[in-house]
């Protein structure tokens, strides 16, 4: 059977973008559905996504941040019984025609996650050192908890199977979030795997991390990893309301092992 | 004995402590009554008056401390007030985070209803 599979687009600030995403995805990938969470945007974000026809869109009520966001897209995927969410930036850098290539390895059951990653040999990235510098000691971070082999852990291109969307409809760090949510996967016993794919430069906006906030950054993701690994992994009764639906999806996991 | 025990603390510092501690109580009070400030944090800060009223009346309490801990009597006062303030705002940054999370979910699960009903407003209108 042929898995539903869920594009989700996290957009804050990104009409001069995101139509030329969507467009890109309905040319390579239409039979996949497309789900854009619009973050509080200011511009007219909401307004070139409801252009498109069979795009669904979630207004969020207020600027969430992008933790928050894709979080949502999560949980809709996981209300919708989609398959498989492949997370898909809305300013153009991700590059939607090889995104069959990560989807197709999850399908496979390579892993619970694939990753399109910058730093796999054959691509043409090349970040600022600051940046390298930075991302470098985050991946030694999280490697160091998830027994290594992802290089690059900040790249937000993934595709997730249905036990990583349950999982992380439950639990999911509300900012910079990607090299911490690999962190969250292992606590559950999930594997991540990456594959290399070319980044594009940016098709419009800006980027919503400024020089000065890499620090912040840094520090930030590297404590909540440190006290992630003793975590408890569910949150405090009657605060998780998708707890039961976490437990379901870990069974499902189990049963197509 | 009483002279060391109060170094430091005059008569008329015992009065503004009872003073400003009354006045807190009655300030907590009428912030509740009008519903400025919930009963349930309102307990605390009445708390906070009632040690401040224990305090002005019997002073001789943070003496005893004050030998125990071998410090000057305003600097056990001092470190007293300070660590009840670092827990006070401590608790308030717990109650902030717990919020912030019922807040997070509260706003998703409203965006999540939007998309819903706007599906249903669409099949609605479509038959």
């Amino acid at each position: 059977m042929k898995s539903r599979v869920l594009v989700i687009i996290p957009a804050y600030n990104e009409a001069e973008s995101i139509a030329k995403v969507i467009q890109s995805l309905k040319d390579h990938v239409p039979e996949y559905s497309i789900l854009v969470v619009n973050d509080g945007s200011t511009d007219a974000t909401e307004e070139v996504v409801r252009r498109f026809h069979g795009v669904d869109l979630i207004n969020l009520p207020f600027n969430m941040g992008i933790g928050n966001t894709m979080q949502t897209g999560y949980k809709y995927a996981l209300r919708e019984g989609f398959d498989i969410a492949v997370q898909c930036d809305g300013d153009g850098q991700h590059p939607v025609q090889q995104i069959a290539k990560i989807v197709e390895r999850v399908e496979g059951g390579d892993a619970d996650m694939v990753i399109g990653s910058r730093y796999v040999s054959d691509t043409n990235y090349a970040p600022s050192f600051s940046r390298r510098v930075g991302k470098s000691l985050l991946s030694r971070i999280v490697n160091s908890v998830v027994g290594g082999g992802i290089t690059d852990t900040t790249s937000g291109f993934r595709a997730a199977n249905r036990a990583v969307i349950a999982t992380f409809a439950n639990t999911y760090p509300d900012d910079y979030p990607e090299a911490e949510a690999l962190v969250i996967m292992h606590k559950h016993g999930l594997k991540a795997v990456e594959t290399p794919v070319d980044m594009l430069p940016r098709q419009g906006g800006r980027s919503s991390i400024g020089p000065g906030r890499a620090a912040y950054y840094i520090v930030k993701v590297s404590l909540a990893i440190f006290i992630g690994v003793f975590k408890k992994i569910t949150h405090a009764p009657g605060e998780s309301a998708e707890e039961s639906e976490a437990v379901n999806a870990a069974a499902f996991h189990e049963e197509t092992k | 004995m009483e002279d060391i025990q109060l170094f430091g603390i005059q008569p008329s510092h015992r009065l503004a402590i009872t003073i400003l501690s009354i006045f807190l109580f009655a300030l907590i009070l009428e912030l509740v009554r009008r519903d400025y400030l919930k009963e349930r944090y309102a307990l605390l800060w009445l708390a906070t008056s009632a040690i401040g009223l224990f305090v002005g009346i019997i002073p001789g309490v943070i003496g005893q401390f004050a030998r125990v801990f071998h410090f000057q009597m305003i600097t056990m006062l001092f470190v007293i007030s300070f660590f009840y303030v670092l827990g006070i705002v401590l608790g308030f940054s717990i109650i902030i985070s717990k919020l912030s999370e019922r807040n997070r979910r509260l706003a998703q699960e409203v965006a999540l209803l939007g998309n819903r009903l706007e599906h249903l407003e669409q099949s609605r209108g479509s038959t």
